[in-house]
């Protein structure tokens, strides 16, 4: 339960961060708030010969608004965006998915892009924000480009990170007033990992929205466009009109054999849907 | 210590604990509670999963509650932390206290200092003494001894007397980001430490020498097919070196019989690398194009033990087949805690298109290119094993054992 030797550099900036880690030569890991690399190294499943702690880096920390984007340094956590000091993209969004990460004393030091690199796709952000259809901006040596979340984690625990690469910022558009959000989670024990995530992000009024799946031990499975889900249209009312034999076909087509499992997943979507046509509910804060 | 092991690499480290100015030198992987304890003497501070679960090691880093098991010492350069022999003299620590103690909310005192930190927490952010925030924020502190009733009164109470006395709930300032992270400063730094890239073949020589039947904790099943007729996909099967050719990090060492095999595999899963060793029996019935692949491995730390049984079938066009494996698995060892069963199988399925893919290039008479992920003895990171890779290593074994 101790970690094995490793090296330690604290970058001060992304710079610096990309030139220890390209002199690595893989053997880096990057370190933000180490929630879920902690536990890895204390159990010695990750052994790298060196870390790189980028949580001082004083760019990763802090927020901007772009026009219509909301842009998230990686460095931000769970805490900022559930107290408020990270603003949210539309009423109680963020700050709702962030209270229910795990425990207080958790999310005080773990992080929005550490999560997201990580990629464990029981993790809440993303599935959140798949789809709150958020993209990353990953920094490199060589500049800077932008990924949708789908073409940034590639599987359970991988993502298109090049060894020199750090996840900078999260993209994340604001939420029109008309839009409603709703994000469920299923767990055993309150903190725990998810076995199943349902969020909805839809309009009823422009008849647009977008469905996830999340939690199936692979990247989220994606609605882009969730009318499929709704008989063909997203009006008012659409709650009523949720198809489960479509979640249900395409839990089948990614590889969710199990009847039981296909069945928590679609109910905790439509919990979701029903949650985004009403008031967002204060209950469903899970945090304290 | 052993002669081999190399002298620990030290940086310095200077931060505040409980209101003093302390300078010493950490190693990079000593943790918070560790640091505290051993160098410190502050044993109150409580270890007990080691890995952010149970809440014993909760304490105050720069004013709000962190867990000292996952946050290492030596990025909390700068930082005030507080423990629990820090708070004697606050107010409202002294006020759990007495709550504590009046509601019988601690039998054996393990769990105490941890849960009086997130008490405390609790106490300044929860607007009402609602006894259902209470219960859900101390989910990330574990008490075997009190059903919680007796804390979740002892919280209550004080919350309720405080917001009586007009104390309101707050949210402190602080800067963004996580908490005990301060801007680095111009200390020096160690260099990197570049370890040798494991052995000759990466994987420890500890290593399961025979297999026995078991019943598998978690299996599965994976099916893909191949545009060669049935016969000659059993035939390949049967080849052992031939399969280790066509799965990703697998390798064979020896095959002293046609019905075993010694070998390994080497797989990794995002940050996970694991490099299993191992031995596995074989079985084959050709009337029935059924096969079995028993073995066992281990990678030092953690063992695993995999049966694959995988039948080739005609596919639904002439001159193809369908194959299935059922892959079963036990994992035993820090992988098992890290306990995630179900993402396996979306690595697995990643594996298995990629064994299916270099099958039929094996078939066709090409030979597999060596994938870029695994190359020879050197993985990106130093391998262990993993729960994860566990399985899939379990399983890979059994497969390319074949």
């Amino acid at each position: 339960m101790k970690a094995s030797r490793f090296a330690l550099e604290r970058p001060r900036d992304l710079e610096e961060a990309g030139a220890l880690l390209a002199g690595a030569g893989g053997l880096a890991k990057v370190l933000a708030g180490g929630q879920s690399l902690g536990p890895m190294l204390n159990l010695r499943l990750v052994e790298p010969a060196l870390v790189v702690d980028v949580s001082g880096v004083a760019e990763l920390r802090r927020f901007d608004h772009e026009g219509g984007t909301l842009v998230i340094g990686a460095c931000c956590t769970h805490a900022d965006i559930e107290d408020g000091r990270v603003p949210d993209v539309g009423a109680d969004m963020l700050a709702r998915v962030a209270s229910g990460i795990a425990y207080r004393a958790v999310r005080n030091r773990g992080t929005i892009g550490g999560s997201l690199s990580h990629a464990d796709p029981a993790a809440d952000w993303l599935s959140a924000l798949s789809a709150l259809g958020a993209t990353v901006e990953i920094a490199s040596r060589s500049g800077r480009h932008r990924l949708a979340i789908g073409d940034f984690v590639t599987g359970a625990l991988e993502t298109s990170l090049q060894a020199d690469e750090v996840l900078a910022a999260v993209r994340i558009p604001m939420v029109p007033e008309t839009a409603r959000f709703g994000f469920v989670k299923h767990a055993r024990k309150v903190g725990e990992f998810a076995h199943a995530i349902g969020a909805a992000l839809i309009d009823p009024e422009r008849g647009t929205g977008r469905c996830v799946i999340g939690a199936i031990d692979a990247p989220p499975l994606v609605f882009p466009d969730a009318s499929v889900l709704f008989g063909g249209s997203i009006r008012p009312g659409f709650a009523s009109e949720f198809d489960r034999s479509v979640a249900d076909r395409a839990l089948i087509d990614a590889g969710v054999t199990d009847p039981v499992a296909r069945h928590v997943h679609i109910e905790i979507l439509r919990r979701a849907v029903i949650q985004a046509e009403g008031e967002p509910l204060v209950e469903t804060r899970a945090a304290a | 210590m052993n002669a081999h092991v190399r002298p620990p690499l030290k940086a310095p480290l200077s931060l505040t604990v409980n209101g003093r100015s302390v300078e010493a030198e950490v190693e990079p992987r000593t943790h918070l509670a560790d640091f505290l304890r051993e160098e410190l003497d502050l044993t109150g501070t409580h270890l007990g999963c080691e890995h952010g679960v149970c809440g014993a090691c909760t304490l105050l880093v720069d004013g709000e509650p962190a867990r000292g098991c996952i946050t290492f010492a030596a990025t909390c350069g700068d930082a005030e932390i507080v423990t629990i022999e820090g708070l004697d003299d606050d107010e409202l620590t002294a006020e759990l206290r007495a709550a504590f103690n009046r509601e019988h909310a601690l039998q054996c005192g393990f769990c105490t200092p941890g849960m009086l930190i997130a008490a405390r927490d609790l106490a300044l952010r929860l607007p009402e003494p609602d006894e259902r925030r209470i219960r859900i924020g101390l989910a990330g502190n574990l008490c075997r001894c009190t059903g919680y009733a007796g804390i979740v009164r002892a919280i209550r109470s004080v919350i309720a007397e405080r917001r009586d006395r007009g104390i309101a709930a707050t949210v402190s300032e602080r800067p963004l980001g996580p908490v005990g992270a301060h801007r680095p400063g111009a200390s020096p730094r160690s260099a990197p430490d570049r370890r040798e890239a494991a052995s000759a073949s990466g994987i420890p020589a500890s290593a399961a020498t025979s297999v026995r039947e078991f019943t598998p904790a978690e299996t599965f099943e994976q099916r893909f097919s191949v545009a060669f007729p049935p016969e000659r996909v059993f035939a390949l099967f049967g080849h052992v070196k031939e399969v280790a050719v066509c799965l990703p990090g697998a390798f064979v060492e020896a095959t002293p019989s046609p019905e075993r095999v010694e070998g390994g595999i080497r797989v990794k899963v995002g940050p996970i690398s694991a490099a299993f060793r191992g031995v596995a029996n074989i079985e084959r019935d050709e009337a029935t194009r059924r096969g079995r692949i028993l073995g066992a491995g281990a990678d030092g730390r953690s063992a695993a033990q995999g049966e694959v049984r995988y039948e080739v079938r005609p596919g639904s066009e002439p001159e193809t087949s369908d194959v299935v494996l059922t892959v079963g698995y036990t994992l035993k060892g820090p992988l098992a805690q890290f306990g995630r069963p179900g993402l396996v199988r979306d690595v697995a399925a990643r594996l298995t298109a990629e064994f299916a893919r270099n099958l039929e290039t094996r078939l066709s008479g090409r030979a597999v290119e060596a994938e870029p992920s695994a190359p020879s003895g050197l993985n990106p990171f130093r391998l262990v094993a993993g729960l994860i890779l566990g399985r899939l290593t379990g399983w890979l074994n059994r497969i390319r054992s074949r």
